[in-house]
């Protein structure tokens, strides 16, 4: 590489450097100022004129949250329900993906399309039927409705991205396995699986912050406040009566470093499960 | 191959589909053709009248339109910006990852979290926005952006799009990111400029990604709820309202307290939804790329 | 990896099984269904779930209490109803159309005669629906003037305004000291539209009915919004954009960081106030145009639901509740008002509500007997704020609530 190519280059990488440093401000700008206000006391919130950081520093307003049972019963609810659903929708989304990219048989392509058209029904209409059939089933405010309703509403996701996986491995990997003796639903979890990590990767991705975020299903199926999901409880914080902001957002801070650690995590991955859409 | 072997691998998925959605989705039809009191005691059917007292209501117009605005504005410019965000991210430089952890913040934040943060932002006496604005003399004096009609949408759509952009650039990048090396080689060498190259090269192979992306944010965003309901909480009436949140004032904070009418726009609204859909899909020719 | 797989699937399992049958709520046996509106995060919870593991150690019935915050508490019992799921105990600030569709016991059926009598003429008025008790008072709130003495004495004022000629030139002189001072904060956003409309309607000696008609657009109402639109467009001392700000994130709030002169309020801000330390502030009567200062009431309701075999389990849960030290400690502790004599002679010793508790007899309330008013509730609530902004229609806006009250009044 010659001596001018190669300051060429190192100019590239620079300019890009700084337009992807722009970009992370952009995008993170509103998250400082949430984090900053988390920060101040009470009665910094509302000063003329407006300042972005707060005069006196208060991280205890998150130690406050933390140790407030009622928010600590909010992130377990969470957890519980993200990470529980999440599960289930990898449970129910490998087989079904894995057959239906494999194998041709009648209804497969109503499947699909039922499977589609479950992403297009709004929770908000359908939370009313909801409730009725969780409560026949006497499921009203427990975790597993909160479960079951969000693993079914993300199951569509992770059925398209694991089935285009599975589809663009090719076969001959699965008939290796065969002529050695693997029965389909070993070759699928023994052979297949590891390859399409990604696909993986992106369904739980998809799927846990689908359910960590889900607001309205929550807000009418859990009652108990000590059981609502973070989406729900953090709205205590600014009420008709109390105006507590800067709890607000420390909870919402709070909230938030689950899913990036997660994601931080299993990032790697993520690219090559999204590729799977496009491969053809 | 059997169809009883298909229903043991589909079995989960169908059983969660049909017990979670199927059984409200019939429900709320059933809702749609019956009559409620204002307390929701059931008074009997009424066959399609609700539907055409949707049809009567003063507000549907401004409603719909409203909708169409809010769906397109976000999804076209979350598209066009995912591109370039995701070209850029599919470079690499120095910081990279942090900037892909950083991207990521906004989708890990729950929508109503992003909403209330956006409420504080746009507050008229004391949001950051508007002493931004009037501090670097941009503006002559505060927006109330939530309270003004002119700018309501406009500041809602900004959300839309902020919320929205995470994830369509990871869509877009794996697309990006599958397409090999070796293409771009054979443009450098036939000689064409960067901006042909991405014309021509990376454009029909990032399609199918595109697709992706756009029918599902179509879908999101259509039936988005917190980010309408959080910004345009404090404004009377029905003017910035979209389908979804129509719907859900019809049955609950307006005056109409009707159940049924309710349930029959929530009806219409999958329906919108699916024709848009099938509609896209039918344009951009989907089945030609079916395995 | 497969090992890994096969872990999260057994996860997955057990954790839906132990969860879904460890958290069902009151499983078998006699339970009754309890719907609170969540006044504050720190208190309602705490004094009802306290009430309730009293009731179960008392009458060996479970209580399966919700706590449902005020947002979406009417979503919630309609869904209840619309799945034929009424709650057996309700806490909500309307009544009489759930009294229509015949699903409540009236008080003879459920209250016993000591609470019965206990309670204050006007709030069992102001629960009665076609002659019968249905609507029993919970608590109650009445809003006074509330103004800024130190704005006050910067503007040269020496005391609050009695009438409305001396309530504008107050708020002008107060809007004229700049530096973002707002004269007085005019909440008619969605949130309670209904109840800042009502007190400035009264004193001009208007109503929402005349008789058993609604009057809603009466010559009188008429001139009261133009009133309330010139302070906004043609006086400018409100704050920006009244018709779309709601009283507890916008109008409270401005006030509560001492930036509004007046403003109309009730107990619980008086106690964020007093907390905060940071405005002098002073209560006082509404400004008046009719002789006497007239001011809202408000009272929320608990209702029993008719459920087969339940009347009895619900009978001893109401009177626990309205046990004077238990109906008490609670009011007291949400800042709110008495609805009982016992209680009204009980907590006149505490001196911060004393102008609250003065104007709790000659307090006027909402047309809430009426079936049709939760319909002209909301549809004040959706409309009366575009009467106040710039190139808004008083009349016209009045003519169209008179139009639906009749309408309203006229349907199921």
């Amino acid at each position: 590489m010659s001596a001018a190519r190669g300051r060429r280059r190192a100019v590239r990488r620079a300019a890009l450097g700084c337009a992807g440093l722009a970009l992370a401000v952009v995008v993170l700008a509103p998250y400082a100022v949430m984090v900053c206000t988390a920060l101040k006391p009470e009665a910094e919130l509302r000063i003329t004129p407006p300042r972005l950081t707060p005069l006196e520093w208060r991280p205890d307003n998150f130690l406050e949250v933390l140790g407030d049972p009622s928010f600590q019963g909010w992130l377990r609810a969470s957890l519980v329900v993200a990470l529980t659903s999440t599960a289930i929708v990898v449970l129910a989304a490998t087989p079904a993906a894995y057959y239906t990219a494999r194998y041709r048989f009648p209804g497969r392509s109503a499947f699909l399309l039922l499977v589609l058209v479950t992403q297009m029904f709004s929770p908000t209409a359908l939370v009313v039927g909801l409730y009725r059939q969780f409560f026949e089933l006497g499921l009203v405010d427990t975790y597993a409705a909160l479960i079951l309703t969000n693993a079914a509403f993300n199951l569509a996701f992770a059925v398209w991205i694991r089935r285009a996986f599975f589809a663009a491995i090719p076969r001959e990997i699965e008939e290796a396995a065969a002529v050695d003796g693997c029965g389909r639903l070993r070759t699928l979890v023994q052979v297949v699986l590891p390859l399409s990590l990604p696909a993986i990767v992106t369904a739980v991705i998809f799927a846990f912050i689908a359910a960590w975020n889900e607001y309205i299903v929550a807000l009418t199926l859990m009652t108990d406040p000590a059981r609502k999901p973070l989406t729900v409880g953090i709205t205590s914080y600014v009420t008709a009566y109390v105006q507590h902001w800067n709890q607000l957002f420390a909870a919402s801070v709070i909230a938030i470093v689950p899913v990036v650690v997660l994601f931080a995590l299993i990032e790697r991955h993520l690219v090559g499960g999204l590729t799977a859409g496009s491969v053809k | 191959m059997g169809r009883w072997q298909a229903l043991l691998w589909l079995g989960p998925s169908l059983v969660l589909i049909a017990a979670v959605v199927v059984y409200p989705a019939v429900a709320l039809v059933r809702a749609s053709l019956s009559r409620y009191s204002i307390t929701g005691l059931y008074q009997g059917s009424v066959g399609a009248a609700n539907y055409a007292r949707l049809l009567e209501q003063d507000a549907l117009p401004t409603v719909v339109a409203n909708t169409v605005i809010w769906v397109a504005a976000i999804v076209v410019v979350t598209v066009v910006a995912s591109l370039g965000i995701a070209q850029l991210l599919n470079e690499d430089f120095p910081g990279r990852r942090v900037v892909r952890w950083a991207l990521i913040v906004p989708w890990a934040a729950s929508l109503i979290m992003t909403s209330k943060l956006f409420v504080w932002l746009y507050d008229y006496y004391f949001g950051i926005l508007n002493h931004a604005l009037t501090a670097l003399r941009l503006s002559a004096a505060p927006v109330d952006w939530l309270g003004n009609d002119a700018t309501v949408m406009g500041a809602m759509v900004v959300v839309g799009i902020f919320v929205s952009l995470p994830f369509t650039t990871y869509v877009v990048l794996a697309g990006l990111s599958a397409i090999p090396g070796e293409v771009y080689e054979a443009a450098r060498v036939d000689g064409a400029s960067a901006w042909r190259t991405y014309r021509s090269v990376t454009l029909p192979l990032v399609r199918p990604a595109l697709l992706v992306a756009v029918v599902l944010n179509v879908i999101y965003v259509f039936n988005s709820f917190p980010i309408v309901w959080t910004l345009n909480d404090r404004n009377p009436g029905f003017a910035h309202d979209t389908m979804i949140t129509y719907m859900y004032k019809i049955a609950f904070k307006s005056s109409l307290r009707d159940v049924g009418l309710a349930a029959a726009l929530g009806v219409v609204n999958v329906l919108v939804i699916l024709l848009g859909v099938v509609l896209y899909l039918r344009t951009v020719s989907w089945r030609e790329g079916e395995a | 990896m497969t090992r890994a797989l096969t872990a999260l699937a057994v996860l997955g399992a057990a954790a839906t099984v132990l969860f879904g049958a460890c958290d069902r709520g009151a499983g078998g046996g006699k339970s009754i269904t309890v719907v609170i509106a969540e006044y504050s995060k720190d208190h309602t919870k705490a004094f009802w779930q306290g009430l309730s593991e009293q009731y179960t150690k008392q009458a060996g019935v479970k209580v399966d209490l919700r706590i449902v915050d005020w947002n979406s508490i009417d979503q919630q019992v309609s869904t209840m109803i619309q799945n034929n799921q009424p709650p057996d105990v309700l806490n909500l600030n309307s009544f009489s159309s759930y009294a229509k569709d015949h699903l409540l016991y009236p008080a003879d059926e459920v209250l016993s005669p000591n609470t019965r009598d206990d309670f204050i003429g006007a709030f069992v008025r102001g629960g009665e629906y076609q002659g019968k008790l249905y609507g029993f008072p919970i608590l109650s709130s009445a809003r006074a003037f509330f103004y800024n003495k130190d704005l006050f004495a910067r503007a040269g004022l020496a005391s609050p305004p009695k009438t409305w000629d001396e309530f504008v030139q107050a708020a002008r002189k107060i809007q004229g000291l700049g530096g973002g001072v707002i004269g007085y904060a005019l909440p008619l956003g969605p949130e309670e539209a209904q109840a800042e409309w009502a007190i400035w309607m009264w004193n001009n000696g208007g109503d929402w009915k005349s008789g058993d008609a609604w009057a809603i657009n009466s010559d009188k109402n008429v001139q009261t919004l133009r009133f309330l639109a010139d302070l906004a467009n043609r006086h400018r001392v409100t704050q920006i954009n009244p018709g779309k700000t709601n009283r507890t994130d916008g109008a409270f709030q401005l006030f509560k960081d001492g930036k509004v002169g007046m403003v109309i309020g009730f107990s619980p801000l008086a106690a964020q106030l007093d907390a905060d330390k940071k405005v002098n502030y002073g209560v006082a009567e509404m400004p008046t145009a009719a002789g006497q200062a007239v001011t809202l009431g408000v009272e929320d309701y608990l209702m029993a639901f008719k459920k087969s075999g339940n009347q009895g389990a619900v009978k001893r849960f109401l009177d626990l509740y309205y046990q004077p030290e238990n109906i008490t400690r609670w009011i007291a502790a949400e800042g709110f008002l008495p609805v009982t004599k016992s209680g009204l002679s009980q907590m006149s010793s505490n001196a911060k509500l004393k102008p609250y508790l003065d104007a709790l007899p000659n307090a006027k309330l909402a047309p809430t007997t009426d079936p049709a008013w939760d319909r002209v509730k909301l549809d004040v609530q959706q409309s009366i704020g575009l009467a106040v902004q710039p190139g808004g229609n008083p009349k016209q806006v009045l003519d169209q609530l008179q139009k639906s009250a009749v309408a309203a009044a006229g349907t199921r």
